[in-house]
Formats: C-alpha cells, sequence, structure tokens
C-alpha cells in the first residue's frame, strides 16, 4: 500500500507546480494564456502518469514470454 | 467601468461607434484606419447600388490604373524581366496624397501608351523580320528546285500536254541531268509559286493541289530546319519552303489561292540565278538593319519596364489601398448639406482610445477646423466576435473557428485547445522518436520562420501555418511515449524493473516473471513488458481504461465550460435546467464508471483473495437489472448502484421541462404586467428613414442630445434577435437536446476508445516496420550485413516519416480534430456568432492572390 502514497505525492507537486505557474506567468496580454496551457498541461501530464501508475499497481496478469534462454536471463534483471 | 483586459478566455469587449468625418479628409482617415485594421465599417448603403454610390468614379479610375499595372506586369513576365519583390512585413510605405495618386494614375497612362507604342512597333518590326527570313529561306531553297525543275522541263509539259491525270511526281534525279537545263522558263510558259507554309499543313496541301489540279504540278519542298517565331502569340511554328511550277496563268493563280487560303506566305523569286543571288544579297542586308532597329527596339523597351520593374509592386499596393479605402468610403452616408461623412463601425471597445487618437491626428495633420467626431453608441445589436491571437495561438483559434465562430463573449474553447489537442493527438501518436522527429520539424520551421514564410506551396503552407501545434504534438508526444515506452517500437529501461525471472528454468520454457517487492516502475510503463506473450493482454486493457479515464475528464471539463456560459450570460435557467441535471446524468453513470475502474485497481486481488469483477458486465447489469451485482466489487455496491441509476433517471424530465416550463412562466409573467419585447411593435432609431430630410432631421435631434444618450441604431426589427416567445419551439428544441445528450453521454464515452485504437495501431505498426526492416539488417554479418544494414535503415528511416510520421500523424489529428467538434464543443459551444471582420490592409493583400506575386 505504501506505493500508494505516490499518487498523492505526485498530485501534490502537480498542485504546488499549478499554483507555481499562476502566480509566475508573465504578465500581459498573454498571462491567460500562460496559466491555462501550463496547468492543463501538468494536469493532462499528471492523469495520464497516474493512470499509468495505477494500472500497474496491482497488476492482474504477469509478464510471459517463450524466448528467454537461462544464459541471458541476467540480462534482464536489473 | 474601466474596461477590463481582452483575453483569449472570451472574445473582446466591441463597441458600435459612429463616426463623423468631414468630407475632405474622410480618405485621410479611411486610410489610417485601414493601417490600424481595428474597425469593421458596417454598410449603410445597403439599398443603394454599386453604381449609384458616392465614389463610384474614383473606384472606376482605379480599376482602369490597376489593369494598366497588371498590363505592364504581364509584359514584365513576356519580356523575362523579374519584379523588385516588396515585403511587406520590412518594407512599410508611406501613405500617398490625393494628388500623389493621381500623378500616379497620369503616369501609369503614360506609361501604358508609351510600352504600347513600343510593343506595336516592336511587334511589326518583327513581323517583318520573319517575313524576310522566310523569304531568304525561299530563295536559298528555290535555287535547289529551279536546278532540279530545269531538267524536268520536259516533262512537265509532255505530262500536262498529253494526259491531265499522268502522275508528276516520277523521278526526279534520273532526270536530273538533263541537257537543255538553261531555258527559260516563260519560253515555255510555265509559272511557278514559291512560299513557306507551316508544316502539319503541307499534306493537306498537296492533297488538296492535287486533286484540284489533277496532278497537273511540280511540287518540290523542303523543310527549314529552325523553327520560326510567331510575333503574334511568340509560338514557335515549323515551315516548309515550297516551290509550285505547273503549266498556264490560270493555274498558277488557282495555285496562288489554294496557298493563301492555306495559310501559306508567298515570296516572289527570281528563276535567274544572278538575279536571285542579288535579291538574296539585298534580303540580308536588310535583315541586317532590321535586326540592329529591333535590337533598339527592345532595349528601350527593356529599360522602360525594368525602370517600371523597379516600383510596380510599391504602385500595386497603394493602387490596392486606394481602392479599398474607396470601397468602404462607398459604405458611409454622405451628409451634403454638412459636408461630413458619416460611418457606423464596430470596434474593440479597448482600441477605442487608439481609434480617436488616430482621428485626431489625421486631423491635426490636416489642419482642419471641424474636428472628426467618434461617438460610441449603445444598441442591442449582437457584436461580432474578435478572437485576438498571436502567432502561437492563431493556429488552435483555426481550429475552432473551421468549426464555427463562438458566440459573442462566449468561453472560447480554442484557449483549453492549445493543450487538450495536441495531448489527445499524443494519446494516439504516443512514440519518444516519433514525437521527436515532429519537434525537430516544427522547430526548423520556427527557427526559419522569416525565409519559409515566402514559400508559396499549398501543402508545406498548411504544415507551416500549425507549426505551433506541431510543436506541442511534438513534445507532448515526447511525454506519452516515455509513459507508453517506446522509442521507434523500442523501450527504455531508465529505471529498475518490478519485475525479475526467475533464477532456473531451461532454454524454450515459457517463463513467468513475479514481483520484486513492494516496488512499483515509477514512470510510465515497465519495460519488463516489452516482447512478451501477453504484452498486448495488459497494454490493451491498461489502454482502453486510459481512453475512457481521458475522454470523461475532457468532456467533464467541457460541460463545466457551459455553467460558465451560463453564469457570464446570467441565464440561471441554463444552469439548473441543463448543466445541473445533465453533469449529474452524466456522472452517475460514467463518473461512477471511471470511479469503479481506479478503485480496481486500488485493491490487491490476490491478497484480498477474490476474483477481480468484470467492470463492463458490472455496468451492464447495472441498467438490465440494477440492485443485482454478480461479482461484488465493494460492499453495498448493489444499493448505490441503484440509487445512482435512479438518478440519472430522474434527470432526464428534469432536462427536459424544467426549461421550456421556466422560461414559458417569465414570459407569461412578463406578459401580465405589461411589458412588451423591443423592436415589436414601434422602432425607435437615429438613423431611420430612406430619404435625406428624414436622416437630417434624426441627426439634428441626435446632435443636440449629445454624447451618452441611449441610441438604439438602426433597423432593428430586421435583424430577428428578438423573436417572438413560441412554447412549441422552445420544447422542440429542449426535446431534441435533451435526447441528444443522454444519447451523446454514451457514445461519445464510446468514441473516446479511438485513442485506445490508434495508439496500439501506431504501436503494432512501428513494431512491424521495425521486424521487417532494421531486424533484418541486424540479424546478418560481415560485409553484407554492413550493406544490409545500410540499405534497411534507410528504408527504415523513410518508410518512419513518410507512413508513421506523416500518415500516421496525420490520421491522428484528425481523431483528435473529431474529438474536439464533436465531443468536446458539443458539451458548452454555442457558436452561433458573427466574425469580425477589420478593415486592415495588411488582411486585405495577406487575401489578395495577385498580390501574392509581387510580395
Amino acid at each position: 500500500m505504501a506505493t500508494g502514497w505516490a499518487i498523492i505525492i505526485g498530485l501534490i507537486v502537480v498542485v504546488l507546480a499549478s499554483v507555481a505557474a499562476w502566480f509566475l506567468s508573465p504578465k500581459g496580454e498573454t498571462q491567460t494564456i500562460w496559466r491555462s496551457s501550463l496547468i492543463l498541461s501538468f494536469a493532462s501530464c499528471y492523469i495520464m502518469w497516474a493512470i499509468t501508475f495505477m494500472a500497474q499497481w496491482h497488476p492482474l496478469i504477469v509478464p510471459r514470454r517463450g524466448d528467454l534462454r537461462p544464459e541471458f536471463a541476467h540480462e534482464h534483471k536489473m | 467601468m474601466a474596461p477590463k483586459e481582452d483575453t483569449m478566455f472570451r472574445s473582446a469587449d466591441m463597441s458600435l461607434t459612429q463616426l463623423y468625418i468631414s468630407n475632405e479628409i474622410g480618405r485621410e482617415i479611411v486610410n489610417a484606419l485601414g493601417e490600424l485594421g481595428q474597425i469593421q465599417f458596417r454598410d449603410l448603403n445597403a439599398d443603394v447600388t454599386a453604381f449609384q454610390r458616392t465614389f463610384t468614379q474614383e473606384i472606376r479610375r482605379l480599376d482602369n490604373v490597376e489593369r494598366q499595372l497588371r498590363y505592364f506586369h504581364s509584359q514584365m513576365d513576356k519580356a523575362g524581366i523579374p519584379l523588385r519583390k516588396l515585403d511587406l512585413d520590412v518594407d512599410t510605405l508611406a501613405t500617398p496624397s490625393a494628388t500623389e495618386i493621381d500623378e500616379l494614375s497620369d503616369r501609369s497612362q503614360s506609361l501604358e501608351q508609351r510600352i504600347a507604342s513600343l510593343n506595336d512597333s516592336y511587334e511589326t518590326l518583327k513581323k517583318r523580320e520573319v517575313e524576310l527570313t522566310e523569304w531568304r529561306w525561299v530563295l536559298r531553297e528555290a535555287g535547289g528546285f529551279f536546278d532540279r525543275a530545269h531538267g524536268n522541263v520536259e516533262e512537265i509539259n509532255r505530262s500536262s500536254m498529253e494526259a491531265d491525270d499522268a502522275p508528276l511526281l516520277q523521278d526526279v534525279e534520273q532526270n536530273g541531268q538533263n541537257g537543255d537545263a538553261e531555258r527559260s522558263f516563260s519560253v515555255m510558259n510555265i509559272g511557278f509559286v514559291a512560299g513557306v507554309i507551316p508544316r502539319e499543313r503541307v499534306a493537306a496541301f498537296e492533297r488538296i493541289l492535287w486533286r484540284t489540279l489533277r496532278g497537273n504540278l511540280y511540287m518540290n519542298q523542303s523543310e527549314i530546319p529552325e523553327p520560326l517565331v510567331d510575333p503574334t502569340n511568340n509560338e514557335a511554328v515549323n515551315k516548309n519552303v515550297f516551290v509550285i511550277f505547273a503549266h498556264g496563268k490560270e493555274i498558277i493563280a488557282k495555285i496562288r489561292k489554294i496557298s493563301e487560303s492555306l495559310g501559306a506566305d508567298l515570296y516572289s523569286v527570281d528563276e535567274n540565278s544572278d538575279l536571285r543571288r542579288d535579291q538574296i544579297h539585298e534580303v540580308n542586308t536588310r535583315l541586317g538593319e532590321l535586326g540592329s532597329v529591333l535590337r533598339n527596339t527592345k532595349q528601350t523597351l527593356d529599360a522602360e519596364l525594368t525602370q517600371i520593374a523597379r516600383s510596380l509592386a510599391a504602385w500595386m499596393v497603394i493602387i490596392k489601398k486606394e481602392k479599398a479605402v474607396y470601397q468602404t468610403l462607398n459604405l458611409f452616408s454622405y451628409d451634403h448639406a454638412r459636408k461630413t461623412l458619416i460611418a457606423e463601425a464596430w470596434c474593440p471597445t479597448n482600441s477605442l482610445p487608439l481609434i480617436k487618437s488616430t482621428l485626431h491626428d489625421v486631423n491635426n495633420r490636416a489642419g482642419l477646423s471641424v474636428p472628426s467626431i467618434i461617438n460610441e453608441i449603445k444598441t442591442n445589436k449582437t457584436p461580432p466576435t474578435y478572437q485576438k491571437t498571436n502567432k502561437f495561438t492563431e493556429g488552435f483559434q483555426t481550429i475552432i473557428n473551421a468549426y464555427g465562430t463562438a458566440k459573442y463573449q462566449e468561453v472560447n474553447p480554442g484557449l483549453p485547445t492549445i493543450v487538450t489537442f495536441p495531448f489527445l493527438f499524443a494519446v494516439m501518436f504516443g512514440d519518444f522518436g516519433h514525437g521527436f522527429l515532429m519537434v525537430c520539424a516544427a522547430s526548423a520551421m520556427i527557427y526559419w520562420e522569416k525565409p519559409l514564410k515566402k514559400v508559396r506551396d499549398e501543402l508545406f503552407g498548411m504544415a507551416f501555418y500549425g507549426r505551433y501545434i506541431m510543436l506541442m504534438m511534438g513534445i507532448f508526444s515526447m511525454y506519452t511515449g516515455l509513459i507508453y515506452n517506446d522509442v521507434f517500437s523500442k523501450s527504455l529501461s531508465l529505471f529498475p524493473s518490478a519485475w525479475a525471472w526467475p533464477d532456473n528454468f531451461k532454454a524454450h520454457d515459457t517463463v513467468e516473471a513475479h514481483l520484486k517487492s513492494d516496488y512499483r516502475y515509477p514512470f510510465g510503463l515497465d519495460w519488463q513488458w516489452h516482447g512478451t506473450e501477453n504484452d498486448l493482454l495488459f497494454s490493451n486493457s491498461y489502454k482502453m481504461k486510459l481512453s475512457i479515464i481521458m475522454g470523461w475528464f475532457h468532456m467533464t471539463y467541457s460541460l463545466c465550460l457551459s455553467y460558465i456560459n451560463a453564469k457570464h450570460f446570467k441565464t440561471p435557467i441554463d444552469i439548473w435546467g441543463n448543466f445541473v441535471p445533465g453533469m449529474l446524468f452524466f456522472q452517475s453513470i460514467f463518473g461512477y464508471l471511471v470511479f469503479t475502474i481506479i478503485y480496481k485497481w486500488s485493491i490487491d486481488w490476490y491478497a484480498v483473495g477474490q476474483s477481480p469483477p468484470g467492470l463492463l458486465n458490472m455496468l451492464i447489469y447495472m441498467f438490465l437489472s440494477p440492485g443485482y451485482v454478480e461479482e461484488p466489487l465493494y460492499s453495498g455496491q448493489g444499493p448505490l448502484q441503484q440509487i445512482l441509476v435512479l438518478i440519472a433517471l430522474i434527470q432526464v424530465p428534469i432536462m427536459l421541462l424544467l426549461k421550456p416550463l421556466y422560461l414559458r412562466w417569465e414570459h407569461n409573467k412578463a406578459r401580465a404586467q405589461g411589458y412588451r419585447g423591443i423592436g415589436e411593435t414601434s422602432r425607435v432609431s437615429a438613423l431611420d428613414g430612406d430619404d435625406d430630410e428624414n436622416t437630417l432631421d434624426g441627426r439634428a435631434s441626435m446632435n443636440s442630445d449629445g454624447e451618452g444618450v441611449a441610441m438604439i441604431t438602426q433597423n432593428i426589427g430586421d435583424d430577428e434577435e428578438h423573436e417572438e416567445f413560441e412554447f412549441s419551439e422552445v420544447m422542440i428544441h429542449q426535446v431534441i437536446h435533451t435526447i441528444e445528450f443522454c444519447l451523446n453521454c454514451v457514445s461519445h464515452t464510446a468514441s473516446y476508445l479511438r485513442l485506445w485504437a490508434l495508439s496500439l495501431a501506431h504501436q503494432q505498426l512501428s513494431v512491424v516496420l521495425w521486424t521487417m526492416t532494421i531486424a533484418i539488417g541486424l540479424g546478418s554479418s560481415g560485409p553484407i550485413g554492413v550493406a544490409l544494414l545500410v540499405i534497411t535503415f534507410a528504408a527504415w528511416f523513410f518508410l518512419t516519416i513518410a507512413v508513421l510520421v506523416v500518415m500516421e500523424g496525420t490520421s491522428a489529428m484528425l481523431h483528435s480534430l473529431r474529438l474536439h467538434w464533436v465531443e468536446a464543443m458539443s458539451k458548452h459551444f454555442m457558436g452561433d456568432g458573427i466574425p469580425f471582420e477589420p478593415f486592415s490592409f495588411k488582411q486585405m493583400l495577406e487575401d489578395d492572390e495577385a498580390a501574392a506575386d509581387i510580395s
């Protein structure tokens, strides 16, 4: 369960980054564009990462292969 | 109230303004406003035909000048003189005064005459030259014919005397040595016709002659080796020289007629070889003289055209601008009594100060005592939608505008599109390598922006226009490529894998990996999945769920924008009658689905000792038999699902009835209190009326009222902005909306599965490409292996660019486009706006096709 915290930590990081983006966006005509684009990008990237992480959190199937040779098996360990 | 800053979130605030401009400086003011490009004039003379407008004369004159300039351009093309192009971004042209325009028009008039006369004389001279050349050829070739013909005199005579239909053209060569060759033709009453005829007509010419003269002729011809250029149309024509001998004057006359009717040019040749030599000599001297005259004329013409070429581009721009100014002035109404022009125009509220100062400047420069006045007027007209863009946002905004123009001041979907469009693209296109190639291409286009802007290739132009979209797409593709762990279909092992293979197994055994510990692969897909047998099984389940969740986020986000719209337009009924029931309906079905997906992921089913339930069946049974749960996901699932289905079902009648009933109630209440819609029965208008007197009266009263008085401009009733309330119409509209919304919730969610399908296809295609090219090259060794690798690498690289990046990229882009237009924008976009089309010289010159080749 411990790994589940990664999702929360990631969320906190992204929220902090979004807050920073809100305040640090350059002033002027393009401020809205900066803010919206940065925050949306952070959010989208976080969602994508979180989904991928959670999909592997409690895997229901395991990798299986028949072309592995014992002498090279160590190459697949890291 | 200070006007708030315009952002991309909404279209800019617009004001309808009235301008009073003194007639003398109307041209200058419109010119200055055209340079500014911030104002859209309304047509105040809509009922006047184009010919009756005030400045038709000027436009005609400018049309004529434009035609002359185009004539110069075509002459330059013909002479191959390059036009000095005008870079409109760098060279700014000072606004010309009216006298300068007059000068320009006079000048182009005189230049046209000069060029035309030069051209005429050149053409005549050229024609003369061609004639002389032809004659020279005839003289030269004819010599040989005569020599040969002398040998055949006997035969010509005999055949024409004895048998009318005897063939003439018998073996000429054999009889060539005949002795009495020096006898003159005239003595024997044999005449001849010499000339030149286009080669393709020779066959017909021969046949006709043969038939009409029944073979009573002796014809000689030879090809002129070099093609002759026809000066009238500059076409090269191959021609033949011919000499026809025949017996008798009538026959000769006939031959002449036939040849002339067939387009042959006849030349006089003397049969005496000495005279012929003299003739050739004379022709040669004349040709020489003509040549020098021609060269002179051509030089003068070229010099003249080169002179024009230097400034033609600028002239064209000036004339185009001037014409646009007068066309705009034609939209104004002209007050004859006061000598003022009155215009109505839309402009962004934030540009008003700028426009005011521009007017002031022009007024001061002209030194006029009468000021130009600009008045903001209040109106109930729908202002045009103006989305301010820069070169980065332009492409994204175009994606939205291609679908429809947003309603004035509604949330502009172009803003989130900057991220969502490339991101959804990247979900389908996810490959680090392919994304990198795309970033490279886009960066190159951005770096060499200036020079590439001039490339006028349609396909490249499209890619160039979307260079910033491509950049974003590439960046996000690199990110999703890392998440999918795909680099040109290979994987990166950035972090240690969470999986380990067993230590002892035999070769060719199917082995299963096991988790090392609590550790999970921290970023993206574990590379140990790569190349496994059940790789697809895992990634399909993962990507399918990914697309559903992504779709849910995207649609929920878009639906929220409809709340902001309702809030902005102050229509709370849209919140309670559309947004809230819609949101509840959507969330209680698909929000719940997303929740169960994530919940299922977060449970360690092996540790719990339960079999993981299938979510698809769960969703289906949730509706088919509410309350019944086959494989429980969590306790209390049955009742919760019952409640959710109930919530969703209740929303349908709410969405169907609340808004129409509320609108009816509101309408009836207003009626009961005696209110009527504006424009329903009476009209108030400042510029009402079709005749002058009426206009004058209206204006006089308006002026005395001064500024700030509420005024309502003309033809309110015509715009159908205040429609009669009709319950049945509202009801039908709402029924359609409800049915569409509920069905679309299902079909749109399913539609996001294209994210999975396309990313799967993309990944598999790149795997196939790799195994079919480079894998072969890497498989062999030795010198052949090296050569093979080079070849297969080239094939792989080329196909990667052409198929995987360009083709697959286009397809993913179209799918992303659809997801925005249909799935997202249907949730909030109203899109019945009128685009803002300001009067702008810059825009006009960009749109002008003819201007494209001068800049």
